[in-house]
């Protein structure tokens, strides 16, 4: 009993500690946006919450935003109320690698509407989720659930034009959940770049 | 003023960009072009295009140093480069073919790819209608890609190749040698289908997959890449088994993967980059046994036979079997033909019992449990029967009593019949005890055996049981051989009573092999079931063949099972006490810790060990613990593991399964590379075996790594 038990813990401790699995609860994190504020994914309990991991120098983020598709979703859902947070997790010297005063000016150019931008260099909240691709998206539900994570849609490609071809992932979770429904597409493939981590041990 | 640099640099980098891409647009589109990082050819070898031809064409791409374009599944990140064909009429392409791929492991992802250089085959058909409108044709096509290093650059080029056109097939066909050339470079690189004799099963374990696939040889090297997305955590190493005949490949699963895949559908890449692409479905591959040649099957069958034949000097088989060479002693003056009938009855005892453990062992397998020889022993209640029936046995042989006089219902009591039933119960005795001595050749066989179908299991035991049964047999049926042996007369009784002698050492090793096994309490209560053994032997001896002395002898006798057997339930909650080595130097085995050494790049060796399996008790005493090999063992910074299998454990025997053995002792070796294949040693251990092994650990054998 006691060795099953022991053997059971074991397994327990070699598993990560937070694993981003849908339909369970998305790991908690604290990071500190691009004006010095400190977000934890707690304040937010009680409101979807989509996190979009960004890289703007990634080919596939461009598109995204050269076709204002992002903008456009970042101010449809924020103004229902939807919190959502744009994270970077470029380490320091990696592509997409900004600061606070870098990244402020660019939401200003590119018109983006997020919530906020959280600034991840040391890749912590990454990891916790697993992100591995820009754009990477994960939407919470309001009891902090796990209700989807994978790409931005169903077209993995660098060119804006086939953005409006695309049956966008993120939108259809959010308007499944709030209608009450189930999230049919929870969970794809996210496509696009990696994300660029710190390498681990250098 | 920030924002004004970055606009204009912004600005300069969209205007490179855009020259980039419409750069193949302003010229003339070509077979090769030059894009930041790579060069891309669209390769078509033949000199010219005629009605009814097939061949291969495809995209060659050289890449700068460092950087990488993806396979069909691009891992964590990426996307596989695409074609749009621009075919003269009458001219289709089939989908691209990519070949096997690496694995690049970006921080914490992993992604599946190219370096260097690769070509992706394309198969083109003429069709036979076909009519050239023009001297020249030109395949062309736009291709688009993704290359990578830290960062990601998209690109797109127009590539097209002009051919000479004919309405008909020439007279001998040509070729562009440099197309041709560079085709049949890579031809090597593409998976093949699983050939007929090769197989691919998985089965679904608590993080994963177990994927096996029989390959007919022992591998040096082996990894798999999945078709499907999102099936597999791409990233997570993949722990590889090297079996006899092919591979085990721990995978563990997506963390978002619920249901269960039909199938596993991928490539796996072995050694010398032979790749084979297939369809795994669920199930349990034999490695041991498939697609076993006939020679192999009779080489199998011989070596249990030899195995059964040596159990005979077994410590715990010898014996019983010097029990029945009494008998043969006592009935050498009976005729020829009775002493054939019993060495055949005896035979048949044992082949019974063989078959009847066949029987258990494939029920057993088919309802899921993955025992191992000698699991019997594993059980308390078995050994409690086993050591009384014993004791009991030789407490008659020393004289206390006589047996079969009036006891006839218990097994010792019928093994020392003189009849034939006497002798049919001697073979099943014989089995018994002969079990748990897992000798030199029998492990391979057993393991072979149960991994097996059926009808193999099933032909390998009989082999077994025909060797154990052998020298009695042969005994029997010469009779030169019988009159070889001493006359009946006054020493017999003197053997007889000597035999007592080894009965009580396997009794005594018997108790120490319950001791391990069961609660600490509860010891008592077997050598009080003894007590009451030799009381119920006196009563025996004291008053032979009176009907009250019996009644009361059979009383005490019940009272002497009753009791360990009480104890063991009463004290079965608290069964907790493990057998716990004292020695530091041995790490318990878990699977994990294992795993956890290999992947550090350590070298692991693992004890497969049990306190009832005697040759284990043997090789340790002798080689493991002795001090200069302890020493050895210290100095070489090997991890040392022992997987104590005295009590039926789950993980042990899957383990024992994963190394095609059954049982112990198995001694494991696993160099410092986790990629190199592990090591079994022979059952038998000398200090020599142990230095050799560590001193090719040092200096492992040159193996050529030639990864493009």
């Amino acid at each position: 009993m006691i060795r099953r038990l022991a053997l059971a813990l074991a397994f327990t401790v070699a598993l990560p500690a937070f694993a981003a699995r849908v339909g369970e609860s998305a790991p908690a994190f604290t990071g500190t946006d691009t004006n010095g504020q400190t977000h934890s994914l707690a304040d937010y309990h009680g409101k979807y919450v989509v996190l979009e991991w960004t890289n703007k120098d990634c080919p596939y983020t461009r598109a995204q935003y050269s076709s204002d598709n992002m903008q456009a979703l970042q101010k449809e859902w924020t103004a229902k109320g939807v919190v959502w947070l744009t994270i970077l997790s470029s380490a320091p010297g990696q592509q997409g690698y900004m600061t606070a005063a870098e990244e402020n000016e660019w939401i200003k150019k590119v018109h983006a509407d997020p919530t906020t931008a959280i600034l991840d260099p040391t890749g912590i909240i990454g990891r916790a989720y697993e992100a591995k691709t820009t754009p990477h998206m994960f939407v919470i539900d309001p009891s902090g659930k796990l209700i989807y994570d994978g790409a931005i849609d169903d077209h993995p490609t660098t060119d804006p034009s086939d953005v409006d071809k695309s049956h966008n992932y993120v939108s259809a979770a959010l308007t499944e959940a709030m209608s009450g429904q189930s999230v049919a597409n929870a969970y794809t493939r996210p496509y696009g770049c990696s994300v660029k981590y710190a390498n681990e041990g250098e | 003023m920030v924002s004004h640099r970055i606009k204009a640099m912004r600005a300069r980098y969209s205007f490179i960009l855009l020259l980039v891409l419409l750069l193949p647009f302003l010229s003339h589109a070509q077979a090769t072009a030059s894009a930041p990082h790579l060069s891309v050819q669209l390769v078509v070898p033949p000199s010219q295009i005629y009605p009814g031809q097939n061949f291969t064409a495809g995209l060659y791409f050289k890449l700068e140093p460092g950087w990488h374009v993806y396979w069909i599944n691009a891992g964590d990140s990426g996307e596989p480069p695409v074609i749009r064909w621009t075919l003269p009429p009458g001219v289709t392409a089939g989908t691209m073919q990519f070949p096997a791929p690496k694995r690049l492991p970006l921080g914490p992802l992993m992604d599946f790819g190219y370096e260097n250089e690769v070509l992706f085959p394309i198969p083109i058909s003429v069709a036979s209608d076909f009519k050239p409108a023009t001297p020249t044709v030109a395949f062309g096509g736009k291709v688009t890609w993704l290359v990578c290093r830290e960062v990601c650059l998209p690109g797109s080029t127009t590539l097209s190749v002009d051919r000479p056109a004919s309405a008909s097939a020439p007279a001998s066909p040509g070729v562009v040698s440099a197309d041709q050339t560079l085709i049949d470079r890579f031809r090597s690189t593409l998976p093949q289908p699983l050939p007929s004799d090769y197989a691919a099963k998985f089965q679904t374990t608590s993080k994963g997959f177990t994927l096996t696939v029989q390959t007919g040889h022992r591998e040096t090297s082996a990894e798999f890449f999945p078709f499907d997305q999102n099936i597999l955590a791409n990233a997570a190493p993949q722990l590889v088994t090297y079996l006899r005949n092919g591979v085990e490949i721990s995978l563990t699963k997506d963390e978002n993967l619920t249901a269960i895949p039909q199938e596993l559908h991928g490539l796996v890449v072995l050694g010398d980059g032979r790749a084979y692409e297939f369809r795994a479905t669920p199930g349990v591959l034999n490695l041991a046994a498939n697609q076993m040649p006939a020679t192999g099957m009779l080489r199998i069958v011989l070596l249990a036979f030899i195995g059964g034949v040596i159990l005979n000097l077994m410590p715990c088989v010898f014996p019983v079997l010097f029990l029945k060479g009494l008998a043969l002693v006592q009935s050498s003056a009976e005729e020829r033909r009775k002493q054939r009938l019993h060495g055949l009855v005896y035979t048949l005892g044992i082949l019974v019992s063989f078959w009847v453990i066949v029987a258990i062992l494939l029920a057993l397998r088919s309802a899921g449990h993955n025992l191992g020889w000698g699991f019997q022993f594993q059980s308390p209640l078995f050994i409690v029967l086993l050591s009384l029936l014993l004791f009991f046995l030789g407490l008659s042989l020393a004289g206390q009593f006589e047996i079969g006089l009036t006891l006839t219902s218990t097994g010792s009591g019928l093994a020392a019949k003189q009849g034939y039933e006497g002798s049919f119960f001697t073979g099943i005795l014989a089995v018994v005890v002969a079990t748990p001595c897992t000798a030199p050749f029998m492990g391979a066989a057993v393991g072979y055996a149960l991994a097996a179908s059926a009808t193999v299991t099933i032909l390998i035991f009989t082999a077994l049981a025909l060797g154990l049964a052998a020298p009695y047999l042969l005994l029997a049926f010469n009779p030169a051989w019988t009159r070889l042996l001493p006359r009946p007369g006054a020493w017999m009784e003197v053997l007889k009573q000597a035999v007592s002698i080894p009965i009580f050492g396997t009794v005594i090793w018997l108790v120490w092999v319950f001791n391990q096994t069961a609660a600490a309490g509860s010891l008592v209560f077997l050598l009080t079931a003894f007590l009451l053994l030799a009381i119920a032997g006196w009563i025996l001896g004291r008053w032979p063949a009176k009907a009250p002395a019996t009644i009361a002898a059979v009383l005490v006798l019940t009272l002497a099972v009753a009791v360990p057997v009480w104890a063991l339930h009463a004290f079965a909650p608290s069964k907790i006490t493990h057998a716990e080595n004292s020695n530091s130097l041995w790490q318990p085995y878990t699977p994990q810790l294992v795993a956890k050494y290999r992947a550090e790049g350590k070298a692991v060796f693992i004890d497969f060990t049990a306190s009832w399996c005697l040759s284990c008790q043997v090789n340790e005493r002798v080689v493991l613990d002795r001090a200069d090999v302890q020493q050895a063992l210290k100095s070489s910074g090997i991890e040392l593991i022992r997987a104590d299998w005295t009590r039926h454990d789950e993980t042990i025997a899957d383990a024992l399964a994963a190394l095609g053995r059954s049982g112990v002792p198995t001694y494991v070796l696993y160099p410092a590379d986790p990629n190199a294949p592990a090591r079994l040693l022979p059952e038998v251990l000398t200090p020599g075996i142990v230095f050799r092994a560590l001193d090719e650990l040092k200096s492992p054998p040159v193996t050529a790594n030639s990864r493009p």
